[in-house]
């Protein structure tokens, strides 16, 4: 008898049943399954962080984060940063008045794990979000920029 | 013109934050099937048997192709590549085979069901190797492979460049003191985060390509050159782009994809792994100079003379134009007038090299700059003061004898002097503290470029070229912000097409910091013909002096009568109505220079385009026990001739600057007998947030006689004097000369020892 354990889990909110197996990794669901292709993949090897998705509260690389282990629980993509006709949220706000986008590829996992960052420690030192990132690779803005937004993000809100 | 200068956002920064930009990796078609490439594991070898038949049984494949499907070769320069390897293994990574399947799983069984016979054949692995007399040729048949143009050459020497100027051994002789120099540089991966990827169907003719490339019309030629077919009938249209660095420059997967989709009758989408991007990623070349320079003791030079040898890989691609660079910026930054220089590119068995931002200029700069500092320690002379003395100056001659016009070191020594004072940072030495300079002179890439632009019914303006946005705002930014300060629009008002061959004007492609210079001037040309016709519909309308009439926020206004005004979006349906739609165009290529010809040969780059002027000084503590390299403090002064948007510019100067402290301090693309052993973020490491230092910055702007508002190429450059401002640090540091990068706590402990 197959596992009949129910494939469900919530993404962005919206709780989803599926039929992949439980192998599959996550960044690949997202995309080919349910369209969500602000997740980005460049290296299916859970080292770029361009793939870098919250699961209940934590963040993960989904290129080697099989789907299975989400199961019952809640994923949170780029997608629910802010409603589709909505403003942007204060963090990517800030991304896009400092200039801390160029060619953007990195942009949905940046946010992710920034997000996540503001989440736990509203107030990080530039020394922790730089350690926050230490997963996160950018080939193009020398993340200078990325550091000021997400600094201007958490002043902001003081 | 308020558009001009002003730090605007970028246009695709919100959809990018969203998510909902569609890059290479996001594309897809209906039906499209996943393609894959079956690569070489060995770096040289004879295939004597190679059999698709059990593969082609594979449910689910659509096609495979191999040389037989494409026979014949290619190149930018030297016609020496095929597209599928055609009887020969030339390096770790080459293309043998490829197959389309419905599912990716199908598309990796066949790869693995194809049959290869493979004869290894002795590897030529290094420079050294290949040079040896005796050694194996890599191309048998050298001789018979068309060069365009024809360069001095021979066996595995793909290409010979040559200077010589002066009196060298004139200046030689009177030397009252000679200092030489080695230096090596590593392989360098350009690692876009996002792979090459292309999806390509066949369609009514003509191969229609989606890429994530640089040079949409470079892909469309090389495309076509192997298809064989006209480039017309080849047509490229460019997704957003995540990232390239030079890295996307090339044709790769592009005519594979076409090969597949045409032999399958369905769309193909190719994507390589990150394995891939590394064994077949044209990184920037290893490299050695060799530097001698002839002085007075009063520290004038008397004469320069150097060799430099660029690895190759195993075939030509642009190497052949880019090596033709070199002698600028090898016998650079100093005044000399005898000189003697010679650059040989030369064919391993290792991956093909290619253009990687700042190309050799990273490592020659890196080489002349610890050069200087050599001489100046070996005259006793102070480093700034050496520089101060020789670095060119207005109405010097560079290597080839073209005179220089706007040359700002002087400028950027300034700027860089009032952020930190020299006397100030050397004053007082702390062990194991040092201090470096590094000034670059480099050139703006001048290749053509066209645009087009059409006024809207709603006063908007939309402009086509096929100019190509990877991440550096000239497209996002630069290029909206001329057409809204010539038109009187918001930057908002202006909409730009994505590249495609089939409708944009012809461009050279996002490289060499040109496409503000070149699609900018072609632009601001275009919205000149436009603003023209513009005037002349609101000057009847408003019964006004085409002088008395200016543009400003959407309208045509009198001069002096604010209530006397039209609309944009007025003019444009008046003059559709009586005229037909409007439209301007732009076409721009740089007007020849002059240079001593006869003094070069193997080169087509005779002298700068648009030549932007830097320094950059790190302050850097070495630990002595561990060897690593700390960066205290990093300062930057560009020439950019005028910024266009500052905010952008500084955004190119951070990511350029920590581009350039990975390749001085640890990213090295290494191969053992031809193999590639860094093909993973594991072991090639790219800098992360942590390595970023504090960096201030100046922008220097010395306007471009040619380029729109005098601009000049900002984006590519500030990689290029980083390894020599933080090598010179280190030699401060520790007191001893440090000639090869990356410095690596083990490169930099065993420099301690020495």
């Amino acid at each position: 008898m197959p596992d009949t354990k129910p494939a469900t889990l919530t993404i962005n909110g919206r709780e989803l049943e599926l039929d992949v197996p439980p192998f599959y990794p996550l960044a690949v669901v997202l995309r080919e399954e349910l369209g969500l292709t602000g997740t980005k993949t460049g290296c299916f090897e859970g080292r770029c962080g361009a793939c870098t998705v919250i699961v209940d509260g934590e963040t993960v690389v989904a290129c080697i984060y099989p789907v299975g282990l989400a199961y019952g629980k809640s994923v949170l993509t780029v997608e629910s940063l802010a409603e589709p006709t909505g403003p942007l949220s204060s963090l990517q706000q800030n991304f896009l008045e400092k200039g801390a986008v160029q060619c953007g590829v990195c942009t949905p996992g940046m946010l992710m794990t920034l997000t996540n960052l503001l989440e736990r420690t509203p107030q990080p030192s530039e020394d922790e979000v730089r350690d926050a990132l230490s997963g996160n690779l950018c080939r193009c803005t020398g993340y200078r920029k990325i550091i000021e937004a997400t600094l201007a993000t958490a002043e902001a809100a003081r | 013109m308020t558009a001009i200068g002003e730090s605007v956002p970028r246009q695709d920064a919100e959809a990018k934050l969203r998510g909902t930009a569609v890059y290479g990796i996001d594309y897809e078609e209906p039906h499209y099937l996943h393609g894959k490439i079956l690569r070489a594991t060995v770096p040289a070898a004879r295939i004597v048997r190679l059999d698709t038949s059990k593969a082609e049984q594979i449910p689910g494949v659509l096609a495979i192709v191999t040389a037989q499907d494409v026979p014949g070769r290619w190149g930018f320069a030297t016609v020496d590549q095929p597209l599928l390897a055609d009887g020969a293994i030339r390096y770790e990574g080459e293309p043998i085979a490829a197959v389309a399947a419905e599912t990716w799983n199908q598309a990796r069984a066949a790869l693995k069901a194809i049959e290869l016979g493979l004869e290894p054949l002795d590897v030529v692995g290094t420079m050294d190797e290949a040079l040896a007399p005796h050694a194996r040729l890599i191309h048998p048949d050298w001789e018979s492979y068309e060069m365009r143009p024809s360069f001095p050459r021979e066996g595995n020497v793909a290409t010979v460049v040559e200077l010589e100027r002066g009196d060298p051994d004139a200046g030689f002789a009177a030397a009252d003191v000679v200092v030489e120099g080695e230096y090596h540089a590593p392989r360098h991966h350009q690692a876009s985060i996002e792979p090459r990827v292309c999806t390509a169907r066949y369609e009514d003719g003509t191969y229609v390509i989606h890429t994530s490339t640089q040079v949409p019309f470079g892909v469309r030629d090389g495309a076509a050159g192997y298809l064989g077919v006209r480039p017309s009938d080849v047509r490229v249209i460019v997704p957003t782009v995540g990232g390239g660095f030079g890295g996307k420059l090339l044709p790769t997967l592009e005519p594979i994809a076409s090969l597949l989709a045409r032999k399958a009758n369905r769309p193909v989408k190719l994507v390589n792994t990150r394995k891939e991007e590394f064994l077949s990623g044209c990184p920037r070349e290893n490299a050695v100079i060799r530097i001698r320079t002839a002085l007075s003791k009063a520290g004038e030079i008397l004469a320069h003379e150097s060799e430099v040898l660029m690895d190759n890989g195993a075939y030509g691609g642009e190497q052949p134009f880019v090596a033709g660079l070199s002698p600028l910026i090898v016998c650079s930054n100093y005044r000399t007038d005898s000189i003697r220089h010679q650059t040989k590119l030369v064919y391993t068995n290792t991956p093909p090299t290619g253009p990687f931002r700042g190309v050799l200029a990273t490592y020659a700069v890196f080489a002349v700059e610890r050069h200087a500092d050599e001489i100046a320690k070996t005259l006793g002379m102070d480093r700034i003061e050496f520089r101060r003395q020789n670095l060119y100056r207005e109405g010097d001659k560079c290597a080839t004898g073209q005179v220089l016009e706007g040359v700002a070191f002087e400028e950027t020594l300034d700027r860089v002097e009032e952020l930190a004072p020299w006397k100030t940072m050397t004053g007082s030495k702390k062990p194991y503290r040092g201090v470096g300079v590094a000034c670059a002179i480099w050139n703006t890439n001048s290749a053509p470029g066209g645009s087009t632009i059409k006024l809207n019914e709603d006063g908007t303006a939309s402009l086509t070229t096929g100019a190509t946005e990877i991440g550096t705002g000239a497209i996002a930014q630069a290029l909206p912000q001329i057409v809204a300060a010539e038109l009187g629009v918001s930057v908002d008002d202006v909409f730009v097409s994505e590249p495609d061959t089939s409708v944009g004007l012809f461009d050279g492609g996002a490289q060499g910091g040109r496409t503000t210079y070149m699609a900018g001037t072609a632009t601001k040309k275009a919205a000149g013909e436009v603003r023209e016709q513009i005037l002349d519909v609101a000057a009847g309308l408003l019964e006004a002096d085409r002088g008395d009439l200016e543009l400003s926020d959407g309208a045509v206004l009198v001069t002096g009568a604010p209530d006397r005004k039209v609309s944009l979006s007025k003019v444009a349906r008046v003059a559709q109505a009586t005229d037909g739609p409007m439209v301007g165009s732009g076409s721009h290529a740089h007007p020849p220079i002059e240079f001593e010809s006869g003094c070069i040969s193997g080169s087509v780059i005779n002298g700068f385009t648009g030549a932007t002027y830097h320094t950059h000084l790190a302050e850097v503590e070495v630990d002595p026990d561990t060897g690593q390299v700390t960066i205290l403090r990093y300062v930057v002064a560009q020439d950019v001739g005028r910024a266009i948007n500052p905010q952008a510019i500084e955004g190119q100067i951070d990511g350029g600057v920590l581009q350039g402290i990975g390749y001085a301090l640890f990213e090295d693309l290494r191969l053992v007998d031809g193999v590639c052993v860094d093909w993973g973020f594991g072991t090639y490491r790219l800098p992360t947030a942590a390595d970023m230092p504090e960096i201030e910055i100046a922008l220097v702007e010395v306007p471009d006689p040619v380029g729109a508002y005098g601009v000049k190429g900002a984006a590519e450059a500030p990689i290029i004097p980083v390894a020599g401002a933080i090598a010179n640090a280190v030699a401060d540091a520790i007191g001893k000369p440090v000639n090869s990068i990356p410095l690596t706590p083990f490169a930099v402990l065993e420099a301690i020892h020495s």
